[in-house]
């Protein structure tokens, strides 16, 4: 059957090949409007897999105060490795630490090497288990504070906090974008569809008069609605793959090591809802646009 | 080109105007149109067709003719439903035309085949392509199509010219793919709007000639034209529009039409 889904699909095809500059144009614009809306996702996926990583980060620093005896750490030590969730335990003498700080800081910022030994407190380094819920941690912690040979635990939940606004930071922004990709699509598409109708309001009177329904007349101009789109999400995909990969590869190494994560693109899930989002605003935009079709 | 039914006896013409709902049979026993007491304005006080009345039985060969300006392209577009009576009646196989919804047009106009003075052509678009729409709204099998196409492309003589663009061809040639266009549904009733207002006289009488071919296999034809060269060829039925209605003189041709046609009033 030439009218059904395939029919209507062949019409499109056939009128996006004749007017190739104009729909070019349309899906360029398009992929403009997302590439920012990829971006903010993108920038958000991250920051939410670094906040992830930290908000498990399984790890604590317990700073010992200057006058804990050798028996002190001792049997601190003994009593932490007894404790339900903890899986190891480490002490760093003072002079340990400022040695650990020289051999990774020092050949690349020598004047830190004049950085006296009292700088550096000594600290019993506990891992935890990385499924140990956050609670039970905190548990731990408040009860390391009490203790007398306890000067400060270090969690890292601040910097965690910290992350968090800067994911809900850019949430708002991927929302904003969200809108203005919203408000661009429609505008594009639109005024694409309307351009369109008018450079083919004779076939669109042609179809009139020949007994086309409204169906068939409108159909293919909302696949081309739907096909600019998702063609726009597509393009912004691509474009930001190619970014990324441009970045990534003059990422420092170290920065990823220090981070504790691996840059990474945006998931799958969130690339093909895009894409979707992209074909339903572009429908939208289609059907706004086809509102005053061609009457005869 | 044969056509595979070409043995079968004509199944009695029912046309569609929804899907799934035809006329009755006893709908081919009624005069193909009538127009009663038809009124149309486009201005206060000044009405295009006033109380017309009409009656064409099915294949007549009808022309239209009267000034400019008398409502010869409102008669036809109120037909295909591009406009709406104000008052009177238009009953197309007795189904009136002017109180089908507007879901229903549609269905009216695959019954219709119609022929417009600018030809009304996608100029993108190829022969064929400008000729098998009027079938890819019906929803037939593209085999099928191409067989139709070619059948009504042979009968304007415009055979092997399918790939040309419409855009590149002749006047003449042009107002033969609007009229293989019209005719490829095969419709009961073909309607003309000065389908030769374009064309020099010779070809004029060219596509004359091609709808009287048209005509005598059955079709009514409704030929709207001012082209008095064309109405004097042959003898047909003339209805003449003068001061909103129609003036029936059946059968005549010059000097007899003429002096009735000047004797009517101007």
């Amino acid at each position: 059957m030439i009218s059904g889904p395939i029919g209507t699909t062949r019409r499109a095809q056939r009128g996006m090949l004749r007017e190739w500059r104009l729909q070019a144009l349309s899906v360029f614009s398009l992929a403009v409007a997302f590439v920012c809306l990829g971006a903010a996702l993108l920038v958000v996926s991250n920051l939410s897999a670094v906040e992830e990583r930290w908000a498990h980060a399984g790890r604590a620093s317990i700073y010992l105060k200057d006058n804990a005896t050798e028996d002190d750490v001792e049997s601190f030590r003994t009593a932490l490795a007894a404790v339900p969730g903890v899986t190891k335990v480490r002490y760093v003498s003072g002079g340990q630490a400022r040695a650990e700080f020289g051999a990774e800081q020092v050949p690349a910022h020598p004047e830190l090497a004049s950085l006296p030994v009292e700088a550096f407190p000594a600290s019993i380094e506990i891992e935890v288990r990385p499924d140990l819920p956050d609670e039970k941690l905190q548990a731990i912690v408040a009860k390391l504070h009490q203790l007398p040979v306890v000067d400060d635990v270090e969690t890292y939940r601040t910097w965690t906090d910290r992350l968090a606004g800067l994911v809900r930071g850019g949430v708002a922004a991927a929302i904003v974008l969200a809108l203005v990709v919203l408000a661009a699509v429609l505008a594009v598409v639109g005024s694409t569809i309307r351009l369109a109708l008018q450079r083919r309001s004779t076939e669109v009177e042609v179809l009139r008069l020949v007994g086309a329904t409204d169906g068939f007349v409108k159909g293919p101009f909302l696949v081309e609605g739907i096909a600019q789109g998702a063609m726009g999400a597509m393009g912004a995909l691509a474009l930001l793959g190619i970014l990324f990969t441009m970045v990534r590869s003059r990422m420092d190494g170290e920065l990823s090591a220090l981070i504790g994560v691996e840059p990474s693109f945006l998931p799958w899930q969130m690339a093909v809802a895009m894409v979707a989002l992209g074909a339903v605003l572009g429908a939208v935009a289609a059907l706004l646009g086809l509102r005053k079709l061609v009457a005869v | 080109m044969p056509r595979p039914d070409d043995d079968a006896p004509p199944a009695p013409f029912r046309p569609l105007l929804r899907q799934g709902v035809r006329f009755g049979r006893e709908a081919a026993e009624r005069p193909i149109l009538m127009f009663e007491d038809v009124y149309k304005s486009y201005r206060p006080g000044a009405p295009v067709l006033r109380g017309m009345n009409l009656v064409i039985e099915r294949g007549e060969f009808v022309f239209v003719t009267g000034a400019s300006g008398s409502g010869k392209s409102t008669l036809l577009r109120m037909l295909y439903r591009a406009e709406t009576v104000d008052k009177g009646r238009i009953l197309f196989m007795g189904r009136d035309v002017a109180r089908l919804t507007a879901e229903s047009v549609p269905f009216l106009r695959r019954n219709l085949g119609v022929v417009f003075q600018d030809f009304k052509l996608v100029k993108a678009w190829s022969v064929y392509e400008n000729v098998a729409i009027a079938l890819e709204v019906l929803g037939l099998p593209g085999r099928l199509i191409r067989a139709r196409v070619g059948e009504a492309l042979e009968r304007v003589g415009l055979q092997g010219r399918g790939e040309d663009p419409a855009g590149v061809l002749s006047g003449g040639e042009q107002q033969r793919v609007a009229i293989a266009r019209a005719i490829v549904g095969e419709p009961a009733l073909l309607l003309a709007d000065e389908p030769t207002g374009n064309l020099d006289p010779q070809l004029a009488l060219d596509i004359l000639g091609l709808f009287e071919e048209i005509n005598e296999g059955g079709t009514t034809i409704f030929f709207a034209t001012h082209d008095r060269s064309l109405l004097d060829v042959r003898a047909r039925r003339i209805i003449v529009l003068d001061e909103g209605r129609a003036v029936d003189i059946a059968g005549t041709l010059s000097p007899p039409f003429e002096d009735q046609y000047e004797s009517l009033p101007h």
